[in-house]
């Protein structure tokens, strides 16, 4: 799950079908305990209530029990037509075990089941009132709760009582909670997600609107502004003034480092400064001797070396801070690929490698900062100058591609190995320093960390595609506009 | 011309006053803001040109501008400034500069932007500069040798303009390259020496007496 609402609501849907059904069982559990104590409380109910007819009709007659036509002995019809109308399963037997009575439901079983009936009723439970419920499968039956009672108060015309009960009702009822139940959840559980997701998403909408406010905060330049901190001391509240606190120090170190690279650039530029009106002063005076100009036109060089790598690393510590910034103006970029391509073609005549410039007709205008697009062409050119053999050939080309200003340097120089090529764009990165030109001075190592930078501080991009010994070809694409 | 330079550090202001001197300037050289601001405000100040340091003691070369600026006095103000960031300049330009040149600098690019704020003609540059036979307009960027006319690609001419202003004078490498290169670019190769050769091709071949000079180790110089 990509977002929090969702697992939130998996989470709620989980819970709630959890729950759902643990309700759903314990009230079946309970349901059918409660069923089963019904329909044993009616048989034992029915079985006293029959022998209180029994002892009654008695009482009154003296006889309970007359022949059949057939001879054997069945209860006297008054009584046998009372009982008729009792449902479930009756059974009256006689003391030796004849079976004097027995229930319309209790007849309409087949032969073998009513005789097992019949032995059940025979099983004397050695009580003077009715048995505790017992429960009955018949084979290939019904299955049935059933008491056993004798009658000692109908002066011994009659043995047991029977009354037993199909536990089939029971169960039906318990299977229509069950399909109720199921129904309910099935009806329930779509719209309780829903509201479950549109909780959480509620809940979560000022986390929303604090990634908002962060993304703003964090882009660099609006590190003094805060989060405001809600009212109520809930978990987002907390996080917000705990962000802020983190803000209060970055804002603090951030504020230390820029002190620190506005301190370093004047306390190391103020004896550069100084070095280098020495050194001009006495290299312009008219009668030195040459050895003497030669050493100070060296160490010209190293101030001018030095100068150079103080400003690339104070523009990539900006950089990191976010803070370097752009005079951007709409230049035509043939201008500056032109310019930077004649200084290109000197580099190539003194390197003894080719140089090819293509500009399109057209203008290619496009918003930039022009003194590090300037700096941007040059220093791709004057790679590729420096690391193209002899013989070589640098082609370099400005066009127009998807709407987009496209700028290609490319060489067929040594290349670049393909674990070199993720870090060339790495700060003081440098190829194999014995596959350059011995005659030439290495770099700061910073040119390329530097060309990307600029690359993407205009919403561009710079990339690298290389073979060795095939060559290399720097590619930077710049939005319109 | 008067020009009033703050600058705290002797050695850098001391390099600057001789130098602008050395090209026809009246210099006056102060060490902190406020005396600066005194000066610059003052009556008996009368400068045409205010070369500032932006950090300074006492009060801030900003500082400085800004309550300049604020007592209506329009004098222009070539700024000095060791941070190359763009937005400490957008600040500098939008408190009043007139300009600014970054620190380390060449004194060449100190020297151009002054006399561009200066609004004068280039006082130790005529507009033709003449060596032997060798003309050089720097109006129309006209080149001739023996009345005939050479042409001359920018980076060849900006060379060559170099080493006839300073005729007879050994530039170096380092100085040539900053000059032609508008100061801030370091190719670190010696590119200087294919611009010389071209220009030798095209100003001193079957040609005599040779106009471009080798010294080795250091530069060149234009000398007949």
């Amino acid at each position: 799950m990509e977002s929090i609402r969702g697992r939130l609501t998996v989470w709620y849907a989980t819970a709630l079908i959890l729950s759902i059904a643990v309700f759903a069982v314990v009230l079946y559990v309970a349901r059918r305990s409660a069923t089963y104590q019904d329909l044993d409380r009616r048989i034992q109910s029915e079985a006293n209530l029959i022998a209180g007819i029994l002892a009654e009709s008695y009482r009154a007659r003296g006889v309970l029990v007359e022949k059949d036509t057939a001879g054997r002995p069945v209860l006297i019809s008054e009584v046998a037509a009372v009982l008729e109308v009792v449902p479930d399963y009756l059974l009256v037997t006689s003391q030796d075990g004849q079976l004097l009575f027995g229930s319309p439901d209790a007849r309409s079983l087949g032969f073998v089941q009513f005789e097992q009936l019949t032995a059940l009723a025979n099983t004397p439970n050695g009580l003077a009132s009715a048995s505790a419920p017992r429960r009955y499968q018949m084979p290939n039956g019904p299955t049935l709760h059933y008491v056993n009672r004798p009658v000692p108060e109908a002066g011994g015309q009659i043995g047991t009582i029977l009354a037993g009960a199909d536990t089939r009702s029971a169960e039906l009822q318990v299977a229509q909670l069950v399909t109720t139940i199921l129904i309910a959840f099935l009806v329930g559980i779509v719209p309780a997600v829903l509201v479950g997701r549109w909780i959480a998403g509620r809940a979560l909408e000022p986390v929303d609107s604090m990634i908002t406010e962060i993304r703003e905060i964090t882009d660099g330049r609006s590190l003094h502004r805060r989060l405001p901190v809600p009212m109520e001391k809930d978990e987002l509240a907390r996080l917000a003034a705990t962000l802020n606190q983190m803000w209060t120090r970055l804002e603090r170190s951030f504020v230390a480092l820029r002190r620190f690279t506005a301190d370093a650039s004047h306390e190391l530029k103020t004896p550069l400064t100084v070095v280098r009106a020495g050194v001009e002063r006495a290299i312009t005076r008219p009668d030195m001797p040459p050895e003497t100009l030669a050493a100070l036109e060296e160490t010209l060089q190293e101030v001018n070396r030095m100068t150079e790598l103080l400003d690339s690393l104070l523009t990539l510590a900006r950089a990191d801070e976010g803070r370097a910034e752009l005079h951007r103006e709409p230049v035509d970029l043939r201008e500056i690929v032109e310019e930077a391509g004649e200084t290109g073609e000197l580099l190539a005549e003194h390197a003894g490698v080719g140089m090819e410039i293509r500009l399109p007709p057209d203008p290619v205008v496009v918003s930039v900062d022009r003194s590090r697009l300037r700096q941007l062409a040059l220093n791709l050119i004057e790679n590729a100058v420096k690391y193209t053999p002899r013989g070589g050939q640098v082609s370099v080309e400005l066009g127009n591609n998807d709407g987009r200003a496209v700028f290609t340097v490319a060489d067929t120089g040594i290349g670049i190995a393909p674990g070199d090529l993720p870090h060339v764009f790495d700060r003081f990165w440098r190829a194999d320093s014995a596959r350059t030109r011995t005659s030439e001075r290495a770099g700061t190592g910073l040119g390329l960390a530097i060309c990307k930078w600029i690359a993407e501080a205009h919403g561009g991009t710079i990339d690298v595609q290389s073979r060795p010994g095939r060559g290399t070809t720097f590619t930077v694409g710049l939005p319109h506009g | 011309m008067k020009i009033l330079v703050i600058e705290d550090d002797k050695t850098v202001g001391e390099y600057v006053r001789r130098g602008l001197d050395e090209a026809g300037y009246h210099v006056d050289l102060v060490g902190d803001g406020d005396e600066g601001l005194k000066r610059a405000s003052g009556r008996g100040g009368n400068y045409d040109i205010m070369v500032l340091d932006l950090r300074l003691p006492k009060l801030s070369g900003i500082e400085v501008l800004r309550t300049l600026r604020d007592r209506g006095v329009g004098l222009p103000v070539l700024v000095l400034t060791a941070q190359d960031s763009v937005d400490f300049k957008v600040q500098a330009l939008r408190m009043g500069a007139d300009d600014y040149v970054t620190k380390p600098f060449a004194f060449e690019e100190l020297l151009a932007r002054v006399e561009a704020l200066g609004r004068r003609p280039k006082a130790i540059a005529p507009p033709t500069l003449k060596v032997n036979g060798l003309a050089l307009d720097t109006g129309s960027r006209e080149v001739m040798r023996d009345g005939k006319r050479i042409e001359l690609t920018p980076k060849e001419y900006a060379v060559l303009e170099y080493l006839m202003r300073h005729q007879g004078r050994v530039m170096s490498r380092t100085l040539i390259t900053e000059y032609a290169w508008d100061y801030h670019f370091d190719p670190g190769t010696n590119i200087v020496d294919v611009v010389i050769t071209r220009l030798r091709k095209k100003i001193d071949h079957a040609k005599e007496p040779k106009l471009i000079h080798t010294v080795r180790g250091v530069g060149y110089v234009v000398r007949a």
